[in-house]
């Protein structure tokens, strides 16, 4: 595979090759994307008629890079008088600043060509390559090259300018130059995206929605975000530089809201540029401590949306929290269901869990008091739609065999969920970390029932609720002879008996019962899942397992941040930091930018973490993974107006210093510290107003 | 064999009935946050009707007037009548610009949740069953751990 370069802001990305140019790619996402829409399928630079060849690439900004190209393969050129620099970035549209530059005695007669074109895939269409329903129309008109696509009503249009007058046709634009001794010529390209709305404007000025900025203006936005974060010192550089990059990361990713014109964050480039409910919901849950202000947004935005109906379709139900939320054609015609898709069977409950961790950081009494309703309705979901079987479990099963997910649980990959032997259940199922959240919504939701609903009657009978559920779940879930807890319960009543890292979201959750937490980790850190690089998903000698599977074998960011925080949460404090000293290491290894998913190989057999082929990156949960291990190294914790700090550091670490932490305390600092002749951890916060 | 396309005199019939059921289901319906109005404009040939619909303190209050809104949505007679029998639905058809809207996207988000289920689509507890389930799921346990259990 060619290496790509991306750049982003939000939700408009471009992938190209090292040369900046974009060849026609009907099955892999490299072009110009915005709103779920291909705009520009391809960009080729061209001089006298050849290819360049890129000498060296500056990822300047994650809105922002820079390409040094030279005429011809690298084969057959020697000292060439003519470079090329290619600077371009993105901001809701797309800029670039060509330079021919000449280094020679002589002036240059050139001919600069850039090939365009636009296919107006929908990602969908990508993934599984299709017709268009409708032609593109293309028209040249005062200098300007417009690609027009309209389906009824639908109507996407790229339109690209150019500063200095070409040639234009319909297939690109052609500059007859010449650059005089020691002398450059520049133009700006310019590409505007188009989604027609109403009253024939674009939707984003019918809605207020932001337009394009420019870079200046993305630089200063992103100086205001570092700068309102907690500042963060430590001995360990990779800790530093992973934290920057992961801040950055998510700040990449945020996109306008069109519901709520406030900014949420985008889950994982380049598939997942759009809404997701749980890895919104994981994100915020991640880096609270650092950045609560993600939190009300994406919370409005989920109430906002939140099922109503019935519609099997969509597999939406009354109290549900979405799952997917896609802009582009097969949405709107229903080719796909994510208009918004509510297939996901754990986002329900995570909602009332971020509601209630929100605001146990921020004191905010206004955000749990306003969505109420929909708290309450979400946690009625647990019970009644949620409860397929009526046995006391949420379960999942598709009503949209055609278009909807198999399995509605993070691992939603068609094979994630299988027996020891390997064999697959039937359906409806039941994973066991969808228990372990439907026990902790129940007890976030009791604790909002008392403090901020004025309702104990509803809160005890919650907690009596979650109580039964423990016993139950401890009961039908254990595997005895095995020692964990299975993956699901199947419908026939067996449990579906693989060793997963789904048993590490139990502790998060507080399922677990004490006497049997060390058996738990005991698996987690032991030879089968821990992989010395993280926690597998699936453990070894699973029939299923692949080094390089998805779901059943490779290690996610992720899972492993949560997985560390139910290790804390049971107070396994020397475990914790392993897990997050692996994930550091591994970090160190993709330039402190946590892949969505590395290899499940042994750290003994590779001395770096083996990438995924096609993991997105950036990632939402991923950048917020070392947020999350930073909290749990600290142990930071909310109780009442004050914030607890608990560390415990790993070994290579010996300082970290967390200033600024933002809360219902004001600010505060954390100090954690590792005396270099002892195993012991010292702490020491200091608040301020 | 399919059935008559409703007229148009059914179609006005079956909105001005729609309408006047919000505010009795106003109050199961919207949440307290909920504040705004929201102007409906169904487009019938040449012409068209409008709907405001002021909700608040989770009520709702239903009338005829044009006048600006928080939210205007635009859509034909056709879709509307989709709508409130649940053969299409409202976000599907924004995104492909057959509904346009203006102003606050929230408030219409709250106003769709007035939309009834998709025709066939219902509580999906009907569609399986497990009334045995509970009886070999104790004796899974009992299998997987007799040590426990003695």
């Amino acid at each position: 595979m060619k290496p790509l370069v991306n750049i982003l802001d939000g939700n408009t990305f471009l992938v190209s090759d090292r040369q900046g140019d974009v060849d026609p790619s009907p099955a892999f996402p490299t072009g110009l994307f915005s709103y779920d829409t291909r705009f520009l399928s391809t960009w080729q630079l061209t001089i006298d008629g050849g290819r360049l060849t890129a000498l060296s690439v500056d990822d300047l900004q994650y809105y922002e890079s820079r390409f040094f190209l030279v005429p011809g393969e690298p084969t057959h050129y020697v000292d060439t008088d003519i470079s090329v620099i290619r600077h371009r970035t993105i901001g809701g549209s797309f800029d670039e600043d060509l330079a021919v530059l000449n280094e020679g005695n002589e002036p240059a007669e050139l001919v600069v060509r850039v090939e365009m074109g636009a296919d107006f895939a929908d990602l969908f269409e990508i993934k599984n390559p299709a017709r268009k329903m409708a032609p593109v129309t293309v028209t040249v008109r005062d200098g300007l090259l417009c690609f027009t696509y309209r389906r009824d009503n639908f109507e996407r249009q790229t339109v690209v300018s150019s500063s200095v007058a070409g040639d234009v046709d319909e297939h690109g634009m052609t500059f007859r130059i010449q650059v005089p001794a020691h002398a450059e010529w520049r133009t700006r390209l310019h590409v505007a995206t188009n989604i027609l709305g109403a009253q024939g404007r674009d939707f984003r000025d019918s809605l207020r929605l932001h337009r394009p900025r420019s870079a200046a203006q993305i630089a200063e936005a992103l100086t205001r975000w570092l700068d309102a974060t907690p500042r963060l010192v430590s001995d360990s550089e990779t800790l530093t530089s992973t934290y920057r990059r992961s801040l950055t990361d998510l700040a990449a990713l945020r996109y306008t809201s069109v519901s709520t014109a406030t900014h949420l964050v985008a889950a994982g480039l380049p598939w997942f540029m759009t809404l997701f409910g749980r890895d919104s919901m994981f994100t915020c849950l991640q880096s609270l401590p650092f950045l609560p202000r993600l939190t009300p947004p994406t919370i409005t935005a989920l109430a906002l949306a939140q099922g109503s109906r019935f519609d099997d379709f969509r597999d939406e139900e009354p109290g549900k929290i979405l799952h997917e939320l896609r802009y582009g054609e097969s949405a709107g015609f229903e080719e796909q269901p994510h208009s918004p898709y509510f297939g996901s069977a754990d986002s329900t409950m995570l909602f009332v869990i971020l509601l209630d961790e929100y605001h146990r950081w921020t004191g905010d009494d206004t955000l749990a008091k306003r969505f109420e309703m929909e708290a309450r309705a979400a946690l009625d979901w647990i019970d009644t739609y949620g409860d397929l079987l009526g046995t006391g479990y949420v379960w999942y099963q598709t009503r949209n065999p055609e278009t909807g997910l198999q399995n509605q649980c993070w691992k939603d990959s068609w094979d994630s969920i299988s027996y020891a032997d390997g064999r697959l259940p039937g359906f409806p199922r039941a994973t066991c970390e969808l228990q372990g959240y439907a026990y902790d919504a129940k007890m976030r939701g009791a604790r909002l029932a008392r403090l901020l609903w004025d309702d104990p009657a509803y809160a005890q009978r919650l907690e009596h609720e979650a109580a039964e559920l423990k016993d139950r779940f401890n009961r039908d879930f254990w595997v005895g002879d095995g020692r964990y807890y299975a993956l699901a319960l199947d419908a026939e009543g067996g449990q579906v008996d693989a060793l997963s890292s789904n048993i590490g979201h139990l502790l998060w959750s507080g399922i677990v019962d004490q006497q049997r937490a060390a058996d738990i980790v005991g698996h987690l850190l032991g030879p089968r899942l821990f992989s010395g690089w993280g926690i597998r998903t699936l453990a070894t000698g699973n029939g299923r397992y692949n080094h390089l599977g998805y779901h059943v074998g490779t290690v996610w960011p992720f899972d492993n941040s949560i997985i560390a925080w139910g290790l804390w949460r049971y107070g396994f404090r020397e475990e914790a930091a392993i897990v997050c000293q692996a994930m550091l290491d591994a970090a160190r290894y993709f330039q402190g930018r946590l892949p969505e998913a590395f290899a499940g190989y042994d750290r003994k057999r590779t001395k770096y973490p083996v990438q995924y082929p096609t993991a997105c990156s950036p990632q939402a949960w991923s950048a917020g993974t070392p947020l999350l291990l930073i909290r749990v190294l600290l142990g930071l914790q909310p109780h009442g107006d004050h914030l607890v700090v608990d560390p415990a550091l790993p070994d290579s670490i010996k300082r970290i210093e967390l200033l600024d932490i933002p809360g219902r305390w004001g600010v505060v600092d954390a100090l954690g510290r590792r005396r270099p002749d002892t195993n012991h951890n010292e702490r020491d916060s200091a608040s301020r107003s | 064999m399919g059935s008559m396309p409703p007229s148009r005199r059914e179609l006005t019939r079956e909105r001005e009935t729609f309408f006047r059921s919000l505010p009795s289901r106003a109050g199961r319906v919207l949440p307290c946050w909920a504040a705004g109005v929201v102007l409906i404009k169904v487009e019938e040939g040449d012409g068209g009707e409008f709907w405001r619909v002021a909700m608040r303190d989770r009520a709702v209050v239903v009338d005829r007037g044009s006048e600006p809104a928080d939210a205007t949505v635009v859509l034909s007679a056709d879709l509307f009548h989709d709508l409130i029998t649940g053969a299409d639905q409202l976000i599907a058809a924004l995104l492909r610009n057959e509904a346009t809207v203006v102003g606050e996207v929230a408030l219409l988000l709250v106003f769709r949740r007035f939309f009834p289920s998709a025709p066939g689509s219902g509580d999906p507890r009907d569609a399986v069953g497990g009334s045995r389930w509970r009886e070999r799921m104790d004796e899974t346990v009992a299998r997987s751990t007799p040590a426990e259990r003695a």
